[in-house]
C-alpha cells in the first residue's frame, strides 16, 4: 500500500514538474529586486527557470542579464499589442507571469510563446552589439564562423548568436519532453515563427566605399528591426493564426491544419490547438484571466475595443471626468520636458 | 605599328597564348572565390550610454569604456534619466571598436563607420523639417588593454537628419520608431592600432539652437566596416605575383622597340604607358601599411586606380583613331585632345571631390562632404560633370569605332584589286583591330557581368563542400583579367621580330598604320617574299 502510494505521488510530482509552464521563465521580469545576475549561484535562486535552464544560466551568466530584459521587453510589448483586446496581457505576481491563460494551447499561448522567443533573440542580439557579451558572433557554437577567426574573416552577425541562444534556451523546457506532446510540438513551432519574424524582417542595409565612393566596391549588412516591428508581424500573425491538430504522418507527428480547406501553415505562421476563452468573466479557477470590468472601452469603435464587444454586453458605465494632460510641451533631448498642465472634461466609459 | 607579333604568329600559337592566359584567368578567379573569405564584414556596435558624472572628473580619463574593467556608469534607457535629472549634456555614447575579445590588425587596412539613429516617433515631440543633428565627437586609441587612451581626433559634426515615418503619425504609433537613412560617420585610412575607443555627445543649447528638434533619439547604432585581414592578404599576395609579370614582359617590349631603326611611333607608347600605369596599380606598397600607419593609403590607392583607368580610356581612343585607315598622318598625341581633354577633365574632377572627401578625411577623420549643404552642391557638380565627360568620351568612342568599320568594309570591297603586300598590310590592321575590339568587349562584358552578378547577390554561393565567394573572386578576378589584357596587349602588339630585315633596309619611316602614300612607295620592299608567304599562308588558315 505504501509503495503504491509512493509511487503514486512520484507520479504527481513528475506531472506536476513537467506539466509546468515553459515560459515561467518570463518570470524573470519580475526580478528586478535581485539586481544583477552576476554569478552562478543567483541562477540557482531564479524562479521560473528549470533545471536545464539552470544549467544554461550557470553556463552563460552573463547572458542572463539580456534574458531578463528580454523578458520584460515580451511583456511589455504583449500589452502594448493587446492593450485593446479582452485580455490584455495583465501579469500576476506569481509564475506563470500570465497566468493560466498561456498553459492551454490557445491562441494566446501561441502568441506569447512566439513573442518571447523573439525578445531573448533581440535581447541577447543586443547585449552584443553593445560588447556586453563576450562570445557572440565569434563564439563557437554558432554556426557560420570560420575557423581562422575575426582577423582572417570576421565573426558572423551577432543574431545568429541571439537566435542560437534563443533557440537553447527557451526551447529546451519542449525539447526534454521529447516531440511528442502536441503541446510541446505547437509551442516549438510558435517559438520559431517568433524568431523567424525577426530573421524574416532583417533590413539589407548597404554602403558603397569604391574609389570615391563609387559602388564599385560595397559592404551590405543585415540590421535587426525594432522590437515594434517584430510585435506588429507576430500580431499579424497572431490574427491569421491556424487552429491545428496533431496527426501520425509515417512514424513522425505533425500538425496539420485541422480544417482541411485551408492551406497549410507555414514557419512563420503561429498555430494553436484549442479555442480561446472568451476572457469576459473573471475566472477564480484560472488565474491571469481578470475579466473585463472595469476596463475602458470605446463607445464609438465596432472592433474589439468596441464597449459592445470589450464589455461582453453587460453595458458600461460613462462618467465624465477630468483629466489633466500634457499640453504645449517643449521638448529636449533627451531628459528635458516642459509641459502646461491642460485641464479638460473627457467621457470615459467603463464596463461593467 | 606596322608588323605586329600578332599578325606573324601561327594560328596554333595564338590559340596557345589564349589558352594560357584563359588558365591563368580562371586561376586568378579561384583565388578569390575559395581562397579569400569576403572583402570586407561589417560589424554592429550599439552605442553605451555613459554618465559624465563629477565624480568621473576627478579621476582624470576623459574617456569613457562602454565595458570592462573601468567601464562607466551606465543608463539603460532615457526615462532613467529624466528621473535621474541627467542632463543631455552629460550623456555620452561610448562605442569601443572592436567588440571584447577582439583585436583590430593593421591587416584590415581601413575603417569606416556609418551612424544611425534610433528615434521613436512622439506626437508632441516630432522631427523638424530639415533637422541637423550636431554631434561632439572624439577618437582615442591604445595597444594594450592596460594603457591609457590616447586623442586621435575630437571634432564637432553636423549631419542632416532625413527620416521618414511610413506609419500614420497618430497617437496610436507613438512609439515607433522613423525610418532614418544612414549617416556617414567616420573614415579611417590605416588600422594601425589594436583598440580604438569613440565617444559622442549630443549637446543641447536652446538658444543657438542647437540639437532643437531632432525628435526622440533612443539609441545610436554604428556600423563598422573593415577589409577582411584574409582578403588583404590574398590580395597582397596577387599583386607581389602580378607586379614582376608585368614588369618583365614590359621591359622585354621596350626592348623589342628599341631595338628597331625607326623611332617609336604613338599606340607603341601608349602601350608602353598603359603597362606604366598597370605596374603602378601593381606595386604592392601596401605592404607598408601593415608596418607603418599610413592613413593616405587609401588616397593613394584611388589614384592609382584613377590614373590606369584614365590611360586606360585613352588607350581604346587612340587605337582606334591608329587604325582609321583614312589617310590623315595622326601619330601625335595632340590630334587626339579633342576626344581625350573629357578623360583628363572627368578624372581631374573626381580627383578634385576624391581629396575634398578622402583628402580632407586625412585632417579630420568625421568629415563628410555630403554632411553640409554646399559640400553635397560640390559633391554633385564634380560627379555630374565627371558624368557628362564619360558620356561625351563614350560618344567619341562609339563615333569612332564606327568610323573604322566603315572604313574598313570599303577597304574590304577594293581589297581584291590592290597589291598583294597592300592588300596585307591592310588586312593586318583589320585583323588588329578586330582582334583587340573582341577581347576588349569581352574583357568590358566580363566585368559588367561579374559586377551584377556580385551586386546582386548575397555574397557567397555554397557550391558542393565549398563556399564560393563570389564578392572576392569579383575582384581578383576582374583585377587578374586586366592585368592579362595589358599583359597580352604588351605581347601580341610588340612589334615583330621578322621584320627586322625588311624594316632595316627600307626604313619604313614611322611605319603609320595608316600611310597610304608611304605604303606605296616603300610597299615592295617592306615585306620579304618568305613573310608573304607565311602572310598569305596565315590568311588561307583563317
Amino acid at each position: 500500500m505504501s509503495s503504491e502510494y509512493l509511487i503514486r505521488s512520484l507520479l504527481m510530482l513528475f506531472l506536476a514538474l513537467f506539466s509546468a509552464n515553459a515560459s515561467n521563465w518570463l518570470y524573470l521580469a519580475k526580478l528586478s529586486s535581485v539586481g544583477s545576475i552576476s554569478d552562478e549561484e543567483t541562477c540557482e535562486k531564479l524562479r521560473g527557470l528549470i533545471q536545464r535552464q539552470v544549467q544554461i544560466c550557470k553556463r552563460n551568466v552573463e547572458v542572463m542579464d539580456a534574458v531578463r530584459r528580454g523578458a520584460q521587453l515580451a511583456i511589455d510589448e504583449c500589452q502594448f499589442q493587446f492593450r485593446n483586446r479582452r485580455w490584455n496581457c495583465s501579469t500576476l505576481e506569481s509564475v506563470p507571469v500570465f497566468g493560466k491563460v498561456v498553459t492551454q494551447g490557445t491562441r494566446e499561448a501561441a502568441f506569447v510563446y512566439a513573442l518571447s522567443a523573439a525578445s531573448v533573440a533581440f535581447a541577447v542580439t543586443r547585449a552584443c552589439s553593445s560588447g556586453e557579451l563576450d562570445k557572440c558572433g565569434c563564439d563557437r557554437n554558432v554556426h557560420g564562423v570560420s575557423p581562422e577567426g575575426f582577423q582572417w574573416s570576421g565573426c558572423s552577425d551577432n543574431i545568429a548568436y541571439g537566435v542560437a541562444f534563443s533557440t537553447s534556451f527557451v526551447d529546451i523546457r519542449e525539447r526534454s519532453k521529447g516531440q511528442s506532446s502536441n503541446r510541446a510540438l505547437m509551442n516549438l513551432h510558435n517559438n520559431e515563427a517568433g524568431r523567424k519574424a525577426i530573421l524574416n524582417h532583417m533590413r539589407v542595409e548597404c554602403k558603397c566605399h569604391g574609389v570615391s565612393g563609387s559602388c564599385e566596391v560595397k559592404t551590405c549588412w543585415k540590421a535587426m528591426p525594432p522590437f515594434r516591428k517584430v510585435g506588429n508581424v507576430i500580431k499579424e500573425k497572431f490574427d491569421g493564426a491556424t487552429e491545428v491538430e496533431l496527426r501520425k504522418v509515417g512514424t513522425t507527428k505533425v500538425l496539420v491544419p485541422r480544417n482541411s480547406q485551408f492551406k497549410p501553415h507555414t514557419d512563420e505562421d503561429l498555430v494553436y490547438l484549442d479555442p480561446s476563452p472568451d476572457f469576459c468573466e473573471h475566472d477564480p479557477r484560472t488565474p491571469g484571466i481578470m475579466g473585463t470590468a472595469g476596463r475602458f472601452c470605446n463607445k464609438t469603435s465596432k472592433a474589439i475595443d468596441g464597449c459592445e464587444l470589450m464589455c461582453c454586453g453587460r453595458g458600461f458605465h460613462t462618467e465624465e471626468v477630468e483629466v489633466v494632460d500634457r499640453c504645449s510641451c517643449k521638448f529636449h533631448w533627451c531628459c528635458y520636458v516642459k509641459c502646461k498642465q491642460c485641464r479638460k472634461m473627457v467621457e470615459m466609459h467603463t464596463c461593467r | 605599328m606596322a608588323g605586329a607579333i600578332i599578325e606573324n604568329m601561327s594560328t596554333k600559337k595564338l590559340v596557345i597564348v589564349g589558352v594560357i592566359l584563359l588558365l591563368f584567368q580562371a586561376f586568378s578567379f579561384m583565388v578569390g572565390g575559395l581562397i579569400a573569405p569576403s572583402p570586407t564584414t561589417a560589424v554592429h556596435y550599439l552605442a553605451t550610454k555613459c554618465v559624465d558624472t563629477v565624480k568621473t572628473h576627478h579621476k582624470g580619463s576623459k574617456w569613457f569604456m562602454p565595458w570592462g574593467p573601468d567601464q562607466c556608469s551606465k543608463i539603460r534607457d532615457f526615462d532613467e534619466a529624466t528621473a535621474k535629472r541627467i542632463e543631455a549634456n552629460n550623456i555620452v555614447f561610448a562605442v569601443h571598436i572592436p567588440l571584447p575579445n577582439r583585436e583590430m590588425s593593421a591587416w584590415f587596412q581601413f575603417m569606416l563607420v556609418i551612424l544611425q539613429l534610433d528615434i521613436a516617433f512622439k506626437m508632441q515631440n516630432p522631427i523638424d523639417d530639415g533637422a541637423l543633428v550636431t554631434l561632439d565627437v572624439g577618437l582615442a586609441y591604445r595597444d594594450s588593454t592596460l594603457s591609457e587612451w590616447t586623442e586621435m581626433a575630437h571634432s564637432i559634426e553636423h549631419r542632416k537628419l532625413s527620416c521618414n515615418f511610413t506609419a500614420t503619425k497618430t497617437s496610436e504609433n507613438e512609439g515607433r520608431y522613423y525610418d532614418c537613412d544612414l549617416l556617414p560617420f567616420m573614415e579611417v585610412g590605416s588600422v594601425a592600432h589594436k583598440y580604438y575607443l569613440l565617444n559622442i555627445r549630443l549637446p543641447v543649447n536652446e538658444r543657438k539652437k542647437v540639437n532643437i528638434g531632432i525628435g526622440e533619439i533612443k539609441d545610436i547604432r554604428l556600423v563598422g566596416i573593415h577589409q577582411n585581414g584574409g582578403f588583404t592578404k590574398v590580395w597582397f599576395a596577387m599583386k607581389t605575383f602580378l607586379t614582376p609579370s608585368i614588369l618583365i614582359i614590359m621591359i622585354w617590349y621596350w626592348k623589342r622597340i628599341t631595338q628597331m631603326t625607326r623611332p617609336p611611333v604613338l599606340l607603341e607608347k601608349v602601350i608602353f604607358a598603359l603597362g606604366i600605369s598597370m605596374t603602378f596599380i601593381n606595386i604592392p606598397v601596401e605592404w607598408f601599411s601593415v608596418g607603418f600607419d599610413w592613413t593616405w593609403m587609401l588616397l593613394f590607392g584611388d589614384i592609382r586606380q584613377g590614373i590606369f583607368y584614365a590611360m586606360l580610356l585613352s588607350f581604346w581612343i587612340i587605337f582606334c583613331g591608329e587604325h582609321l585607315m583614312d589617310q590623315t598622318e595622326r601619330n601625335r598625341f595632340s590630334v587626339y585632345w579633342k576626344q581625350v581633354g573629357p578623360i583628363v577633365f572627368g578624372s581631374f574632377c573626381l580627383f578634385i571631390f576624391d581629396m575634398c572627401e578622402r583628402g580632407v578625411q586625412l585632417k579630420n577623420p568625421f568629415y563628410s562632404i555630403w554632411a553640409s549643404d554646399v559640400g553635397t552642391e560640390l559633391a554633385m557638380a564634380f560627379i555630374i560633370v565627371a558624368g557628362i565627360c564619360a558620356c561625351l568620351y563614350f560618344l567619341f568612342l562609339c563615333f569612332m569605332v564606327f568610323q573604322v568599320f566603315r572604313n574598313v568594309s570599303g577597304k574590304r570591297s577594293s581589297l581584291p584589286a590592290m597589291t598583294k603586300a597592300r592588300r596585307l598590310h591592310y588586312e593586318g590592321l583589320i585583323f588588329r583591330f578586330k582582334f583587340l575590339m573582341l577581347v576588349t568587349l569581352a574583357c568590358a562584358a566580363m566585368t559588367v557581368i561579374f559586377f551584377i552578378i556580385s551586386q546582386v547577390n548575397e555574397g557567397h554561393w555554397h557550391w558542393g563542400g565549398y563556399t564560393v565567394q563570389v564578392n572576392s573572386a569579383f575582384f581578383t578576378g576582374i583585377y587578374g583579367m586586366w592585368n592579362l589584357y595589358v599583359f597580352a596587349l604588351m605581347f601580341l602588339y610588340a612589334p615583330s621580330h621578322k621584320r627586322y630585315g625588311g624594316e632595316q633596309s627600307s626604313a619604313d619611316q614611322g611605319g603609320n598604320s595608316g600611310e597610304d602614300i608611304q605604303l606605296t612607295t616603300t610597299i615592295t620592299h617592306v615585306d620579304g617574299p618568305t613573310e608573304l608567304y607565311k602572310m598569305t599562308g596565315k590568311e588561307a588558315q583563317e
